[in-house]
């Protein structure tokens, strides 16, 4: 949960990029990295945690301080959990105190069953932890649009975005950090909403 | 899920106390009480030399995990973990279902002696913590003044 702290009026925010694993989700982090304008300093390490073959082992992190607004300092803390159905528990502890989620589908057509098996599992895994998709916004990226078997995006609506309301869903490419910033700044967009309109934002 | 208390300045300032007394006790390098999410929320001592948001995080990662292997063998009694350095040495404890004391140490300083007043500190800043949850359970603080017109623009791309 988003902790505010009134002392020295900071906002930190926790973001978790979520997805099957090959998807884009460590990509979209080294491009924030590599492309968003900040002032010196504001920027932190990106840090992986990955396996010799650069598969995610623990989780990638990414601390970023963005515009001060209304006196409010706004630190977000971006992770990524790592794909492999083996490290379920791994994404379960990333996810505790998760405030928004990106889900970084493939859009790769023979990649559809591990996007929805993702999916499911990001359910589940809320579910443990008493969290319910419907109260926690998260946004669709679906990424790897450059490549020549992609599904429709209608399709990938169909499957990953078909429920009672439907969230923001973006397109990209994410090594040439296309859709990057905007599904980025969209969750950031629903986050401050979500606080503003239900006046519940937590503490610290 | 359980929460942290809405926390003021006089909360931080205990805790700051708490932990300045901490450190003179153990000559501790710094001490940090973060969120178990990884957030950090408050820390005193010298952490120039450090990164304290991404110590706060992979502490946080690194505590859970530990807790979790140990309760696959069935170990009920977890409450820290220790990193022994040849320079620095790191030593988290739980405070409570929200929070952990993440200390930073020399290593010639003896774990035992962080150890004996980590426990001391623990209490104090647990105890801060209830009280904060006593004087407002359940209170938020008003986030109107924030403008979310303005979020669209929150991360800029560098085209350069």
């Amino acid at each position: 949960m988003a902790i505010i702290n009134q002392a020295t009026k900071e906002l930190q925010v926790k973001i978790v990029y979520y997805g099957p694993a090959m998807g884009g989700k460590t990509t979209n982090l080294v491009q924030v990295h590599d492309h968003v304008q900040t002032n010196a300093g504001n920027k932190g390490k990106l840090v992986s945690l990955a396996t010799s073959s650069d598969r995610t082992l623990f989780f990638d992190f990414l601390p970023i301080e963005a515009m001060t607004i209304k006196g409010f300092k706004t630190k977000f803390q971006l992770y990524t959990v790592p794909g492999q159905v083996i490290y379920n528990t791994t994404r379960q502890l990333v996810l505790r105190g998760v405030d928004g989620i990106v889900f970084v589908a493939d859009s790769q057509y023979e990649k559809m069953p591990e996007n929805v098996e993702a999916f499911q599992n990001l359910m589940d895994n809320l579910k443990t932890l008493k969290l319910d998709i419907n109260e926690i916004p998260y946004v669709l990226q679906y990424n790897k649009r450059d490549l020549p078997n992609v599904a429709p995006v209608e399709y990938m609506d169909y499957l990953l975005n078909n429920r009672d309301v439907q969230v923001p869903s973006f397109t990209g490419t994410a090594h040439k950090c296309e859709g990057v910033f905007e599904t980025l700044n969209m969750i950031t967009r629903m986050l401050l909403q979500k606080y503003i309109s239900q006046n519940v934002p937590q503490y610290a | 899920m359980a929460t942290l208390p809405q926390l003021i300045e006089d909360d931080i300032e205990r805790l700051g106390e708490a932990l300045r007394e901490f450190i003179v006790s153990t000559d501790a390098t710094a001490a940090l009480v973060i969120d178990k999410g990884g957030f950090l929320i408050t820390h005193q001592g010298d952490a120039s030399e450090f990164d304290l948001t991404t110590i706060a995080a992979l502490s946080s990662g690194a505590f859970m995990a530990n807790q979790t292997i140990a309760g696959l063998v069935n170990e009920t009694n977890f409450n820290s973990i220790y990193q022994q350095g040849e320079n620095f040495s790191l030593f988290v404890i739980n405070i409570d279902d929200n929070c952990m004391l993440v200390v930073i140490f020399k290593s010639q300083t003896g774990v035992g002696v962080v150890k004996y007043f980590a426990g001391t500190a623990v209490k104090r800043i647990a105890c801060q913590l209830e009280i904060a949850q006593e004087r407002a359970p359940g209170m938020g603080l008003d986030l109107s003044v924030l403008n979310v017109a303005d979020a669209s623009q929150f991360f800029r791309k560098n085209e350069a």
